[in-house]
């Protein structure tokens, strides 16, 4: 009996201390507490947010986004946030569904202001029309890797300029001016975008993972294949040999992988074919020079239109 | 007159009957009472929109299975191939509050409730309760099922303190906190009606009395376990984990039966395994590439084992045999180190020791090495090799080849 009665006594200071720490709300006139999924979304935040946000992204710039390990730090913020902003069409389930029940926070749950998923509105591509794991790790509402479409920008922007007036509409015009800013920025990005796109229309390339179609199909490359069988399933010795046939009949030169994917079979395949490997950042931060979006951009057509062999546009 | 009285009484009753009734008189259990939504828009109302699927659970299965070569130090060598197990579950939220899930496994021809439990998180904070069957909160490598372990069975010492599994039928309460923004705390504690290790259905109380404790004991007292732990960042790269466990059972009888004329009990017993664990793990820059070290100390205490002392070495006859209760504290540990070098390849090691409750405080002790290839991230193969060294038991060495599949959705939390 004694013995329970310690127990007990232990179990009501546990709920007494959980008590005094439930509440971790912000204050108003603080920041607004933002959490992003990938440092894309940090970028595009703190443009439209400026000092009137604090922005914490759990994806480094050079990671892979299906292998995210959540830490204690991103627990914590997600706890403590006003916003939690999202790629979505299934990129970030990894660790976000986890990070999102273990928060607690019920301001950034789905469906709350404080959620905000950025394919909402968006034409994703690549929408399999039965699902199968057969088609291997296939996300079911298409294509997840929208952030690296040179039109992601201003419809990320869109979305981020919405959720961020709905939770502080007193910045109203702050935001908005912002916005406008960067829109500007981005307009005369995406001419320069554009220009070099036209330069390489249909020029055929090879990717290691499917993750660059958004960017080929703005960009007018033609994806000829994928170095994976499908997605998430490496590439047996049949399907290489195809590949390296396939890549010599039809004249590829060039063989786009990601930092996380930039291994021995690619290095195998340039070998045998001669192509080039431009390895291209997939969130910012993964190359010297895309610590911002447009930025990763810019250098995303850079490396192309150097493996390409076209003149680039100065900015 | 009596018979009269006795008929109003009934009548009453019965009137009274749809009323005190927790639902409509008529109604199979399982049916939903009222009418669902067709979700093609149809006035229809028929067998084909009574149970629509737009809520069903997720469901997944899990297949384990194994062959396995033993090279025992006296018994003859043997092979085997064998399904592990066969694992199914089910999970959906019950309202805005609770999410609810089982956990079935079938291990050769029985189909066993592994898991089946309702958490509510409606207390607001980060306070969950957590009701029904689950495999209770202790240290790091206790709580996951056999497909999650690092190799086909339960660390030695974890195994041996507290069995192969322990799936408590009661309550958790569990609540986290953060320090600053980059730790966070968190702790629990449960009271369950028994947390004592399975029995074998094979046991032979001539030769397994004092590896069966728990086959025979009773229970009068809720068990309970408690859980404090902590992770934070170490660095840009790191997480580290520091987390101490408790196991209580304040009471339990041990009898010894072997035969159905001559018994043996002992009661009033006590057993407390308290556990300490800490773990570092580090991730590359791209995700891909990952070490994982950590060690769980474990301290047995209380009456922790039993024996049988039979002058005449009869034992099984019930003739001169006598109990004797072990209740000298033993210390065991568990050691691993794993390094991921891509996403399809890992490599591991990991060592495990304990002190035997007998008369001697005896040793065992396990090394296993194993090496872990994944197919794709729903299938993988593992090599497990591992060499068991005991005082008491037979040495032996063993090679796995663990095939492993995951079909449907399966998902984790995060494990702390």
């Amino acid at each position: 009996m004694k013995q329970q009665l310690t127990l007990l006594l232990i179990a009501l200071c546990f709920a007494l201390f959980g008590l005094l720490n439930s509440g971790m709300a912000s204050t108003a006139g603080d920041p607004l507490r933002v959490v992003v999924t990938i440092p894309d979304l940090a970028d595009i935040v703190k443009e439209i947010g400026g000092d009137r946000v604090e922005v914490a992204s759990i994806c480094k710039g050079r990671e892979n986004t299906h292998a995210v390990v959540a830490k204690p730090s991103h627990l914590v913020a997600m706890s403590k946030a006003d916003l939690f902003v999202e790629i979505g069409l299934s990129l970030e389930t990894a660790f976000v569904p986890g990070l999102l029940e273990g928060s607690r926070n019920v301001k950034i749950q789905p469906g709350k202001p404080g959620f905000l998923n950025c394919s909402e509105g968006w034409q994703p591509l690549e929408v399999p029309t039965s699902l199968s794991r057969q088609a291997g790790d296939v996300h079911p509402h298409g294509n997840p890797h929208m952030n690296l479409d040179p039109r992601a920008g201003r419809h990320i922007a869109g979305r981020v300029l919405i959720a961020l007036l709905a939770l502080d509409p007193t910045s109203k015009d702050y935001f908005e001016k912002r916005n406008a800013s960067f829109i500007t920025r981005l307009a005369e990005a995406e001419k320069r975008w554009a220009a070099l796109g036209a330069t390489w229309k249909g020029s055929q390339i090879i990717e290691y993972h499917q993750e660059f179609s958004y960017f080929a199909g703005a960009s007018g490359l033609k994806i000829a294949g994928a170095i994976e069988t499908k997605p998430g399933i490496p590439a047996t010795p049949n399907h290489l040999a195809e590949l390296i046939g396939m890549m010599k009949k039809a004249g590829v030169k060039v063989i786009v992988t990601a930092i996380w994917s930039n291994n021995d079979t690619v290095a195998r395949i340039a070998e045998a074919t001669g192509a080039k490997v431009v390895e291209l950042p997939n969130m910012c931060g993964g190359l010297p020079g895309t610590d911002t979006w447009i930025g990763m951009m810019d250098t995303m057509h850079k490396k192309m239109a150097e493996a390409l062999a076209v003149a680039p546009i100065a900015k | 007159m009596q018979s009269k009285v006795l008929f109003h009484a009934a009548a009453a009753l019965g009137c009274a009957a749809p009323v005190l009734a927790q639902g409509p008189v008529f109604s199979t259990p399982g049916m939903p009472t009222y009418e669902t939504q067709n979700p093609s828009g149809s006035k229809d109302s028929g067998q084909a929109d009574r149970f629509t699927s737009a809520f069903n659970p997720a469901f997944s299965f899990i297949v384990d299975a194994e062959f396995e070569y033993l090279d025992n130090s006296k018994s003859p060598d043997g092979a085997e191939a064998r399904l592990n197990v066969l694992e199914f579950m089910g999970s959906s939220w019950v309202d805005p509050s609770a999410w609810a899930y089982f956990i079935g496994a079938a291990e050769d021809e029985a189909l066993n409730i592994e898991e089946a439990a309702v958490h509510y998180i409606g207390f607001g904070g980060h306070q969950t309760l957590r009701a029904g069957r689950f495999f209770v909160d202790f240290g790091k490598q206790m709580q996951t099922h056999i497909h999650e372990l690092r190799t086909n069975v339960r660390p030695l010492a974890l195994r041996t303190y507290l069995g192969d599994e322990i799936k408590g039928d009661g309550l958790q309460w569990d609540d986290w906190t953060s320090l600053g923004n980059s730790t966070a705390v968190r702790w629990s504690i449960g009271a369950f009606s028994s947390l004592l290790p399975e029995a074998e259905e094979d046991f032979d109380a001539t030769t397994e009395v004092a590896e069966e404790l728990a086959s025979s004991k009773k229970i009068d007292d809720f068990n309970y376990t408690a859980r404090l732990t902590g992770f934070t960042d170490a660095g840009e790269s790191g997480t580290f984990q520091l987390g101490a466990s408790a196991y209580i059972i304040p009471s339990f009888d041990f009898l010894y039966e072997p035969s159905s004329t001559y018994s043996q009990q002992s009661t009033g017993l006590t057993n407390i395994v308290y556990g300490l664990d800490a773990t570092y793990g580090w991730v590359g820059d791209t995700g891909e590439q990952r070490w994982t070290s950590g060690a769980e100390l474990l301290l047995n205490t209380g009456d922790n084992g039993v024996g049988i002392n039979d002058p005449d070495g009869n034992l099984g006859t019930g003739d001169d045999e006598t109990l004797q209760v072990f209740d000298e504290s033993t210390l065991g540990y568990v050691a691993w180190s794993d390094f991921q070098w891509n996403r399809y390849n890992s490599i591991g090691l990991q060592f495990s020791a304990v002190e035997l409750a007998d008369a001697t405080q005896s040793m065992e002790s396990e090394i296993e090495a194993y090496l872990t290839h994944k197919l794709s991230e729903f299938q993988r193969v593992r090599l497990i090799v591992s060499n068991f060294e005991s005082d008491v038991n037979e040495d032996a060495m063993r090679a796995v080849v663990q095939y492993t599949v995951v079909l449907g959705a399966h998902g984790h939390g995060v494990n702390w």
